[in-house]
């Protein structure tokens, strides 16, 4: 869409029309810069409007997506089990999926279609989020499920593919559109890409249809694996053709959060550090780590979590507008914030980046052991189970405002919000009362109860003036009563739909690695932790509250 | 969720015995929610009825219910806070089905419904009503309350002045949608009296009687001269179909097409073959064409006119090229009026591009040929939005949905309106319009 120009001010020199009226003058002799300006903008008006489709506007309705077959990859798996397929059996329920769909569920076991859809049928009954499932819808999305046994080292079986979905595009009419869904180790998304790429599984020839493939996260371990495998990824398949799930961007309350920055007039002039003391993110996880310890110790707290979720969060706090909901006008701003991120050197990470190992305990009234007691984790692992740090953005909007965040398992509770702590006010008028007023505070609730709270200060009734501190509460339950639905869903029918908007660029997880990277290098290179430093069920090591603390404040009680 | 609403309910001849009932029910509403929550039902209701004299005392009641709400231990938060839904019912009937269809939706969409029906027009004045208030238990397990509805039954001449009844029992600074189902008597004092109260106006131009022209001519002239949102589930309704139509056109080779449209043929149900009677009701089909040529950028030649034959016809422009419409009956399995076929044929440089919706029983079925050559072919699920779904979508409506607001434009100037014209009932619509002071009807 063009936007309307205003005309060209005066330039200096030539008269502004005058405010009394005077007869109308000849048009003043225009210089060449003028009548090249003029050009321009005659230029620009004549630009025939954007291709789009005018018919699509207003559509109430979710889009549904063109008829395409979906390829799971790691189809047995326990991320499609619990995950994706429920996921798309919902979207199916909803009608959100075309007539034509097709799943192509692909793993090493040995399964045949009735026995594949009869086991991925309890894993449905048993994760789907609407209870029961609706059999004659199950019936008919089950249709369309084949499966297809394949090592994804065999090049034969990866041409056994390719031919399968060309004939699916003949039988179901699938059009050659193809969503390939990595739901697989990280170690195996190169060979699998490099496979589909010498199959040919990536073209998209005129007319031919469209190629897209979602990987899921870890994207890397650090900057130098993530730079290697975008490149290895990139070799086959162009950026635009790529999907970087990391679901807590297809939350309802993470996307409600573009909507309350900008689509609210009132928070945008006090977003900034002229009015923001400082930025709070949370992600608590009430449990260890789930019989997934082997993971876990490759990983951590700063990458399973601070890398991707916690950093996306940050950048969509402290972004700018962008100028249009297009994916990339989107993904271009967070990646400025993420580029304006202080790097942290080896001193910054000694005082300002926090790690910590949950030790046994007690969790909601039951006992659990500490980390290294979780099966499949060394007895003596350094893997940190808890991280918080200060960090910073060094733009015009932010800079000297501090950005805390911190992630742990074996907290509390489970909690994910982001707080936004605004100064205190200039001159304490309430002198006499018997509390100052607490700073406003504007917290976000990502889960669970997701909602939005404003803290602000009011009068107590009575004859004197004491102020108390209370809540202005806004819960989604109590607005929206409907189920929101799953990110997976969100996002899945994104990928298909083709909107990238809320999936990873490939700059964006450099430039979060390029974050990370140096406090995970600057570890390493210090003196082993005492781990356990913190009990399960408590809100983590003291340093993690020193680090706030130092500099008079705290986190807030969640 | 939806409630029996014609059982037995208690009746209240003083504010006091009205409050005294609200307490109990609220204290029964408490224990029904713990025993629904251990059977996992998540919803509860509890009903409070009083019967009322005025309108002040409906207020009280309300504040009553809540108030014993609290008293019996249950913390109860008002959720009324998406909008005031007034209901204008010819009948009880109506005023039941209305009422069954917003208990539905409650869970979805929490507000304050005055459901309203005029009785006994000769008897004497008064009003009987009744308040029920359906709470809701949270994911979290809290109670919340979550919509109140108030039955008003106006008897006599107080049933002239509903306006005067609506208004101080609207939740403040919340929007107010009126609905109005079957014939809006568009034409009537009471309309005059009650549009402008309104924000948005919800109705089903598929229910008018007649052809339904008419009334759909006076809905637009009211939404144009009120600045009012009309909210039509005739054109609701049609939202998988528009999606299959535009999906034709996603294809980029295609979409120049849409710029050299040259006819749209829309085929329809009716009971009668040929409609030799013409009161079937054509106000999707128009609505089919309406929209298409508000998208499209077309301007109307010649206005809507019926044929010998039954077909009714009309031409637009689209640049500098005419478009052939016509809207063709048909018999068919399918209810009267309903939409059988949507035609779009196109020409670019001797070239035909003819994109064909056709309705399915529980599907849409879109066919694109190109030069007489199959190009497209595929199916869209599109099972039918019931009362419920279309009142939730209604509520859920934006306010500023230029679409709805320039398709229902299109349509009235189909029937011949000169753009931008603004004639009304009495010559022209206002905010201004008196309240309270003059009969409604």
């Amino acid at each position: 869409m063009t936007t309307s120009r205003q005309p060209n001010p005066p330039s200096r020199g030539t008269r502004a029309a005058s405010p009394t009226r005077a007869p109308a003058a000849p048009p003043p002799a225009r210089t060449a810069r003028q009548l090249r300006e003029a050009t321009i903008v005659a230029r620009r008006r004549a630009r025939p409007e954007p291709d789009t489709n005018p018919l699509r506007q207003g559509l109430r309705l979710e889009r549904v997506p063109d008829p395409c077959a979906f390829v799971l990859f790691g189809a047995t798996g326990d991320l499609a089990h619990r995950k994706v397929v429920p996921a798309l059996y919902q979207l199916w329920r909803t009608n959100l999926l075309p007539a034509e769909f097709s799943l192509i569920a692909v793993a090493r076991r040995p399964y045949t279609d009735k026995t594949f859809a009869a086991e991925v049928k309890a894993s449905v009954e048993k994760y789907s989020r609407v209870q029961p499932i609706d059999q004659g819808a199950w019936a008919e999305f089950a249709k369309r499920i084949t499966y297809q046994q394949l090592d994804f080292g065999d090049d034969d079986g990866f041409n056994r593919l390719g031919g399968s979905l060309d004939e699916l595009d003949k039988e179901r009419g699938t059009s050659g559109n193809r969503l390939f869904y990595l739901a697989i180790q990280p170690s195996q998304v190169t060979e699998i890409v490099r496979q589909m790429g010498r199959v040919g599984l990536d073209h998209e020839l005129r007319g031919s249809g469209w190629r897209r493939v979602v990987v899921e996260k870890p994207f890397g371990r650090d900057f130098d694996s993530a730079r290697l495998l975008n490149h290895e990824v990139q070799k086959v398949f162009r950026e635009s053709q790529v999907y970087r799930i990391d679901h807590y961007l297809g939350k309802e309350t993470v996307r409600n959060l573009l909507v309350f920055r900008f689509g609210n007039g009132i928070f945008e002039p006090v977003w900034n550090r002229s009015f923001v003391d400082h930025v709070q993110i949370t992600v608590a996880e009430s449990i260890g780590v789930e019989g997934r310890g082997a993971f876990y110790e490759e990983t951590g707290a700063s990458r399973d979590i601070l890398q991707n979720h916690l950093l996306q969060l940050m950048a969509l706090v402290a972004m700018e507008p962008p100028t249009s909901f297009s994916a990339d006008a989107l993904r271009d701003q967070k990646l400025q914030v993420l580029r304006a991120i202080t790097t942290p050197d080896f001193e910054h990470v000694r005082g300002n980046i926090i790690r910590g190992q949950y030790g046994g305990g007690w969790v909601q009234g039951e006992p659990v052991p500490g980390y290294r007691g979780e099966p499949e984790v060394d007895p003596e692992s350094e893997t940190e189970t808890y991280v918080a740090g200060r960090f910073t953005i060094d733009d015009w909007r932010w800079s000297g405002v501090p950005f805390y965040l911190r992630a742990g398992k074996r907290l509390p509770k489970r909690a994910t919000e982001i707080a936004i702590q605004f100064k205190e006010v200039p001159l304490r008028l309430f002198r006499d009362s018997t509390g100052d007023p607490a700073p406003n505070v504007l917290a976000m609730r990502i889960q669970p109860d997701e909602g939005i709270m404003l803290r602000f200060a009011a009068k107590v009734p009575g004859l004197g003036l004491d102020v108390r501190t209370v809540n202005m509460d806004f819960a989604y339950e109590t607005s929206f009563v409907v189920d929101s639905p799953d990110a997976y869903e969100t996002l899945i029918l994104d990928a298909l739909l083709g909107d990238a908007s809320l999936f990873t660029r490939a700059d964006e997880v450099e430039a979060a690695w390029a974050v990370v990277t140096p406090i995970i290098n600057a570890w390493a290179e210090m003196p082993a932790p005492r781990f356990p430093d913190y009990a399960a069920g408590s809100w983590g090591p003291e340093e993690g509250d020193a680090l706030m603390e130092r500099e008079g404040r705290r986190w807030r009680r969640i | 969720m939806a409630k029996d609403l014609t059982s037995h309910r208690p009746v209240a001849h003083s504010l006091a015995e009205i409050e005294s009932q609200l307490s109990k029910l609220w204290a029964r509403a408490a224990a029904a929610q713990a025993v629904a929550a251990k059977a996992e039902a998540d919803v509860a209701a509890a009903q409070a009825e009083a019967a009322a004299r005025s309108a002040a005392s409906l207020a009280a009641s309300l504040a009553a219910a809540q108030d014993a709400g609290g008293e019996a231990g249950n913390h109860v938060v008002a959720r009324t806070s998406v909008l005031n839904l007034v209901v204008l019912a010819v009948d009880e009937g109506t005023a039941e089905r209305c009422a069954a269809t917003i208990a539905s939706a409650a869970s979805r969409h929490a507000s304050r419904s005055l459901i309203l029906s005029a009785a006994d027009p000769d008897g004497e004045p008064g009003l009987e009503a009744s308040v029920e208030a359906l709470s809701l238990t949270t994911a979290a397990g809290r109670i919340e309350t979550g919509a109140e509805t108030i039955y008003i039954r106006a008897c006599g001449e107080t049933g002239r002045h509903l306006a005067s009844i609506i208004v101080p029992l609207l939740v403040h600074d919340l929007p107010v949608a009126l609905w109005w189902p079957n014939d809006p008597p568009f034409d009537s004092h009471r309309a005059e009296r009650l549009l402008p109260l309104a924000d948005r106006l919800i109705v089903d131009g598929s229910a008018w009687s007649g052809n339904g022209l008419d009334t759909m001519a006076k809905l637009a002239t009211v939404a144009e001269g009120l600045n009012l949102v009309a909210i039509d589930w005739a054109l609701l309704r049609q939202s998988r179909w528009r999606e299959a139509a535009a999906s034709v056109y996603d294809l980029p080779d295609l979409r120049p097409y849409l710029g050299a449209v040259r006819r749209i043929d829309v085929a329809y149900a009716t009971d009668d073959p040929g409609d030799p009677a013409g009161d079937t009701n054509v106000v999707r089909p128009l609505y089919h064409v309406a929209w298409l040529a508000s998208r499209l950028g077309m301007t109307v030649h010649v206005p809507l006119r019926r044929r010998p034959d039954g077909r009714r016809v009309a031409t637009l422009r689209q640049k500098n090229h005419e478009v052939d419409v016509v809207l063709q009956p048909a018999g068919s399995k399918l209810p009267a009026g309903s939409t059988i076929r949507v035609v779009i044929t196109s020409r670019i440089r001797g070239t035909d591009l003819v994109g064909e919706v056709t309705a399915g029983d529980r599907d849409v079925e879109v066919t694109v040929r190109d030069s007489g050559r199959d190009r497209i072919k595929r199916t869209y699920l599109a099972p039918r939005l019931n009362d419920v779904d279309l009142l939730s979508l209604s509520i859920q409506e934006n306010a500023a949905d230029s679409v709805s607001v320039q398709a229902l434009a299109m349509a009235h100037r189909l029937l011949g309106a000169e753009p931008g014209s603004r004639k009304g009932v009495d010559g022209g619509w206002s905010r201004r319009t008196r309240v309270g002071s003059q009969e409604d009807d």
